[in-house]
């Protein structure tokens, strides 16, 4: 299965759950930043969760199907269409080869997520099939897709994979009457970010504490796949001494020698100077990925454990969805 | 030789699938060490669902997968986190520091000054000392790695000889070319990509600090000893060419 990118949108790469192994040399996780959309379209076309997607930022891209595929979508940064088609999303979907399918905008979010059967076929670099492009390696060539690349998926089908092949293989586009309830994993309110206090929360004043868990946050336009530059009320500090360099991870809230908070995203460093006001529960991060410049978000404060809890919540359910979706494989 | 570890440390969680073990709050000589030596006894005695660590100048971060520490049988507490740090603790009761030879130094050529490194003559200016000078204290001493950061395989190097500590530029430049050295406050570092950077530059070297076809992909790694050997345009050219020859094999 094949499809040729005819227009590839503002950035689109490869990406999978990321890279850990090479952490201690300066090498980020990456990995899809709305991790819960790319499992979820994995697991839509029986793919295991872990196998490379592609990650689209808004839309205005263009694709083609170059063979008969199975491919499913998920995530809020575009609606798939093929003419005036609208392909659903959150499902498996047949489309024949020869179809070009178009990313039109869906204003609620940023990023959306292509699963294909097999997964699609580019190079482990250091344990991760992920795009880090900053140093150029992973993903497709290392860098994001141009017109005229063509992508290949896998072909070591799981027997979830193979079913619905065989189900919904014809001549029109195809798709089950269900959708996995993606809006199921999330809570109501996508602009309210749950924080744990990290472990710079006290060298902060009263104030600017309140300020963080109160006031609203403006996503800048200085916003990346690194992290997003936040702009409110500034958060001043108590304690003038600086820190000295540490680890910190995806989701890492650091202030800036402005006051600014800087939220740390997939291809964040793997060490920083700054001090840590909190760390944004990992359930809330794919809500995170899925903010645009100007939208306003609120931090609300949860404990360690409650979000490791939520944590592992989330890890049973998606287990538990992967499970029931084996359950319900078409047979013929 | 072996020394009894007395001191404790802290262990505080960085997020659901990490903790950060925080040995001191002050960079102290022997730290280096502590963490090295911390460090190698985790990877010899992992516990169920341990994925990886990254060192830094004070801390050993330890990355886990939440699932499976949950189900590890072996591990006690209510959490994750109180098992992971009741891990760590337990292993630390047990933990006298080895302190093993410190590493042979790994010797990296270096081309200072001219077009590789524009900023020499601006530090030998600022420092008040002739750029020979600035050369000699540079490649004399013997450099640690304390942490490996900022952009894959960048190597921040502790032990520079304080007569060269400087400010660094007052803008940054948009891009530094790989395998420049670079100076700032008490540090030097290489920079192993093309990146934007603010550190005075005074030279560059032929190695490739960075290659994802190596098994280790950055050449160096913390607690690693490193020296800096001065060569000329014409060495700078051959140890180049040889690298490309060895990335093509």
């Amino acid at each position: 299965m094949r499809i040729a990118i005819i227009k590839p949108g503002l950035l689109s790469t490869v990406q999978d759950m990321g890279r850990w192994q090479h952490l201690s040399q300066g090498v980020p996780r990456s990995g899809a930043m709305d991790a819960l959309s790319a499992r979820i379209a994995n697991l839509a076309v029986g793919n295991t969760i872990d196998k490379a997607v592609i990650e689209f930022t808004y839309a205005d891209a263009l694709f083609r199907s170059e063979d008969d595929l199975l491919l499913a979508y998920s995530g809020d940064g575009a609606v798939l269409k093929a003419g005036s088609y609208v392909l659903p999303s959150d499902r498996p979907v047949y489309v024949p080869s020869g179809t070009e399918i178009c990313l039109a905008p869906n204003a609620s979010g940023c990023r959306t997520y292509l699963a294909v059967a097999g997964g699609w076929d580019v190079a482990e670099v250091l344990g991760s099939r992920s795009t880090y492009i900053t140093a150029a390696f992973g993903g497709y060539e290392g860098r994001a897709l141009r017109p005229g690349d063509l992508l290949h998926a896998a072909d070591n089908h799981t027997a979830i994979t193979a079913a619905w092949c065989r189900h919904l293989w014809g001549r029109a586009i195809r798709y089950p009457p269900w959708a996995i309830a993606r809006g199921h994993f999330l809570p109501p309110n996508r602009y309210s970010i749950r924080v744990v206090p990290a472990r710079e929360f006290a060298w902060f004043v009263g104030k600017s504490v309140v300020d963080l868990l109160s006031a609203p946050f403006t996503v800048s336009t200085r916003c990346n796949r690194m992290g997003y530059h936040l702009e409110g009320p500034a958060l001043h500090r108590t304690v003038d001494r600086e820190l000295i360099s540490t680890a910190v991870v995806p989701g890492t809230v650091q202030v800036t020698g402005d006051g600014n908070p800087l939220l740390l995203m997939a291809d964040c460093q793997t060490t920083g100077g700054y001090p840590r006001i909190a760390q944004v529960a990992t359930v809330d991060m794919p809500l995170c990925a899925q903010l645009k410049p100007g939208d306003m978000i609120f931090f609300n404060e949860i404990s360690r454990s409650e979000a490791e809890k939520l944590y592992l919540h989330r890890e049973n359910q998606l287990n538990r969805l992967a499970a029931s979706l084996a359950m319900h494989t078409p047979t013929m | 030789m072996h020394v009894k570890n007395a001191d404790a440390f802290v262990v505080y969680s960085l997020s659901e699938y990490a903790v950060t073990v925080q040995f001191d709050d002050r960079i102290n000589a022997d730290m280096l060490e502590r963490i090295r030596s911390f460090n190698a006894l985790l990877h010899r005695h992992p516990f169920d669902g341990f994925r990886t660590t990254v060192p830094a100048y004070t801390t050993l971060s330890v990355y886990f997968d939440p699932l499976d520490v949950m189900q590890a049988s072996r591990l006690t507490g209510i959490n994750c986190f109180e098992r992971v740090s009741n891990f760590l603790h337990g292993l630390q009761a047990g933990w006298s520091i080895a302190l093993a030879p410190a590493p042979d130094p790994t010797p990296i050529p270096l081309c200072y000054g001219g077009a590789f490194g524009p900023d020499l003559d601006d530090v030998a200016r600022q420092l008040g000392i002739a750029a020979a000078t600035v050369i000699e204290l540079h490649s004399a001493a013997i450099y640690r790695v304390h942490l490996i950061g900022f952009t894959p395989g960048f190597a921040y190097l502790g032990g520079m000889p304080k007569q060269l500590a400087g400010p660094r530029k007052a803008s940054p430049r948009n891009k530094v070319t790989a395998g420049s050295v670079g100076i700032a406050a008490e540090q030097t570092g290489i920079y192993p990509l093309d990146t934007p950077g603010g550190w005075q530059i005074i030279g560059r070297t032929p190695l490739r600090l960075f290659d994802t076809g190596r098994e280790q992909p950055a050449l160096l790694k913390a607690g690693d000893r490193v020296v800096f050997q001065a060569i000329d345009h014409e060495l700078f050219e051959r140890f180049s060419s040889d690298a490309d020859a060895d990335s093509d094999n």
